[in-house]
């Protein structure tokens, strides 16, 4: 039987390759199209959890609702004891955010100033390699400060800058900074609105000793960031609390739910137009053969055959088209995801999106893969139900009259 | 060995176009038999061959083979009969095209289970009694009519079934192959004991038969 199959498959060659392009286009398009789908969204919330983000943040229950220094963490030591004994964490440190207004000589601009721990920074986000002009890991007065906000300001490296704002007791503090670096992260709004001062003094000028408003922890592995949150939520004092990046990306996780919607909807699309051409390539192939098949009936052929036979036609054909197109796609897809093709001026569009690179990576993923493969396999099976019921709708003496 | 016992058929049984295309067929066929169903073009010959092989339905009565009804069994069972039971020779040939010759006679065997060197064996020592034994490696429609129609005997044969029912088989091809064909037919009948009933109005068929069934407007004649 398998045999008649495959020569049925070299008799009937137009069906034939027909079914095989067309199986292998849509898996090979299925497998690229969906690895530059999760490539471009996990490269996205890469870069956005790589440059600031980190991969799980740890705050007082009630800071992220209702802010302000009321909610701070007081105890930086008891957690950082806590995260130093959980693997997996590439590094940790805690930041001290402050709000307030920047001026120099020229000009004014409302400020984030961020109390940072220099070196640890250097581990957990971007803010060394986003580095612009002058100096990084700086000291006593320096800022380190976002380069839209130093334009905005006109200041350049050693200019002196004044802050006013408040510490955290709410006394009120004016200070006199000189701008000692400055970054660039790509992200406009981050850029044009941060600055930061090693930890050190930012403490005795906001009398912020031991004080955070969250601390940012970098998982090793991303696919470890729910086990390490779970481990530090069990130990973690009652009034604070994890979240992970899910939840600090919540609205960009959900805009790349939205968009994968879509993308799949698309492609589902593109999937039922190729299912119906090779259905009915099928369906015509079938009907032509309608008396070969009232013969292999007569002879003593059961339903049960003719189906097995239809069955492992169409089994040859999508199995030969994916075992071609599945190690070409997978090569694709490996091959972009170690060089991304670059797409100049993307970072500019899609920049709201925390795009920071023209790059355009795929993801190769095996399990992504074999999920692509299987599903265009199985719809392939499935479309020689509707012929195989075709044939099974003539009795042998009526199919052998079919002309 | 074979009994039809009041064996009618209609087509479109009930409506204003109904056809009694079988009338009260009472009819045995013995082992060993080289017969044939005469009668005018839409008598019913064809009718009547496909009830006996199981290939149609019957309106009512009982068909016994070997002592077994067969006329009223599941499609499954009815499929089971014509693979192990019955060889069927039609006018049309009715070879699968993409099977060459000796696959296409070595195929009821491979579907009943035989392995591949009972098939060749079997499948060279019809084809050598047909006189097609150097077409074998032939696909069909680089075959004559003659020629393929011998296949399908041949397809018919190799299997040993109780019966060969053969509908117009010469009906396609001219006066010389019409005889060689219908020579084979009795060669086969007499050495391999084959029972052989064929549906035709073809001279050539009804004089070298044994018997003659004739059959008019669906009803046997006596
Ligand atoms: N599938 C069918 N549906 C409806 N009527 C049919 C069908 N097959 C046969 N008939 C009718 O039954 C009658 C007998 O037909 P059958 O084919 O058995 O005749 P026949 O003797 O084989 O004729 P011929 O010599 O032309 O082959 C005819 O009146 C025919 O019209
Ligand atoms: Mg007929």
């Amino acid at each position: 039987m398998f045999k008649l199959a495959l020569k049925n498959i070299l008799y009937y060659k137009g069906r034939s390759v027909t079914t095989f392009l067309l199986t292998f286009i849509s898996a090979f398009f299925f497998i690229v199209y969906v690895a530059f789908m999760d490539g471009s969204h996990s490269s996205m919330l890469k870069n956005a959890l790589d440059v600031y983000t980190g991969s799980l943040q740890i705050y007082q229950k009630e800071y992220r609702d209702k802010g302000g220094y009321d909610y701070l963490i007081e105890e930086n030591q008891k957690v950082f004891e806590i995260l130093s004994d959980i693997e997996g964490i590439k590094a940790y440190s805690s930041r001290l955010e402050t709000f307030g207004i920047a001026s120099s000589k020229k000009h004014s601009a409302a400020m984030m100033l961020t109390g940072v721990d220099f070196s640890k920074e250097a581990k957990l986000s971007q803010l060394q390699k986003a580095l612009q002009e002058g100096l990084y890991d700086s000291t006593g007065t320096c800022l380190y400060m976002g380069s839209e906000l130093a334009k905005k300001l006109q200041l350049t490296i050693g200019d002196e800058v004044s802050f006013v704002g408040s510490a955290i007791d709410y006394s009120f503090v004016a200070e006199l900074f000189k701008l000692c670096g400055t970054f660039k992260t790509g992200m406009y709004d981050f850029d044009r609105q941060s600055a930061f001062m090693n930890r050190p003094y930012f403490d005795t000028i906001f009398l912020s000793q031991n004080s955070s408003s969250y601390i940012v922890s970098m998982a090793e592995q991303m696919s470890d960031n729910d086990s390490i949150a779970h481990q530090i939520s069990r130990d973690l004092p009652t009034d604070l609390r994890v979240y992970t990046w899910e939840e600090l990306m919540k609205s960009m996780v959900e805009l790349m739910k939205i968009d994968s919607l879509f993308g799949y909807i698309s492609i589902s699309l593109f999937f039922l137009v190729i299912f119906f051409v090779i259905m009915i390539y099928g369906f015509i192939n079938v009907s032509t053969r309608i008396k070969e098949f009232g013969i292999l009936k007569s002879i003593g052929l059961s339903d049960r055959d003719i189906d097995r036979l239809l069955f492992y036609e169409i089994f040859i054909l999508t199995t030969g088209a994916l075992m071609l197109a599945t190690p070409l796609g997978s090569w694709l897809v490996y091959y972009f995801e170690i060089y991304p093709i670059v797409i100049p001026g993307m970072s500019e569009i899609y920049k709201e999106y925390g795009v920071v690179s023209d790059e355009v990576p795929t993801r190769f993923e095996p399990l992504t893969i074999i999920w692509n493969v299987l599903v265009v396999f199985f719809l392939n099976l499935l479309s020689i139900l509707y012929p195989m019921f075709y044939v099974r709708s003539f009795t042998p003496v009526e199919a052998m009259r079919h002309v | 060995m074979i009994q039809l016992k009041g064996v009618n058929k209609y087509f479109y049984q009930g409506e204003p176009r109904e056809v009694h295309a079988l009338r009260d067929i009472d009819l045995t066929i013995e082992k060993g038999e080289f017969s044939v169903i005469s009668g005018t073009s839409g008598c019913g010959k064809t009718t009547l061959l496909n009830a006996i092989g199981v290939l149609d339905s019957i309106s009512d009565g009982e068909i016994i083979l070997d002592g077994k009804e067969i006329a009223n069994l599941s499609a499954e069972a009815k499929t089971e009969i014509r693979l192990h039971e019955i060889g069927f020779v039609f006018q049309a040939y009715n070879l699968v095209p993409v099977l060459t010759a000796e696959e296409n006679i070595g195929l009821i065997m491979r579907m009943q289970g035989f392995d591949d060197a009972q098939i060749s064996q079997r499948v060279r020592e019809i084809a050598t009694l047909l006189q097609i034994d150097d077409k074998l490696d032939s696909l069909p429609n680089l075959l004559s009519g003659g020629q393929q129609q011998r296949v399908a005997v041949a397809r018919a044969v190799a299997s040993k079934p109780k019966i060969i029912l053969a509908d117009e088989p010469t009906a396609n091809l001219d006066s010389s192959n019409s005889k060689a064909l219908m020579n084979m037919m009795q060669t086969l009948n007499e050495k391999e004991g084959v029972t052989i009933l064929f549906a035709s109005h073809d001279n050539y068929v009804v004089e070298s038969v044994r018997r003659i069934i004739r059959l008019d407007d669906g009803a046997l004649v006596t």
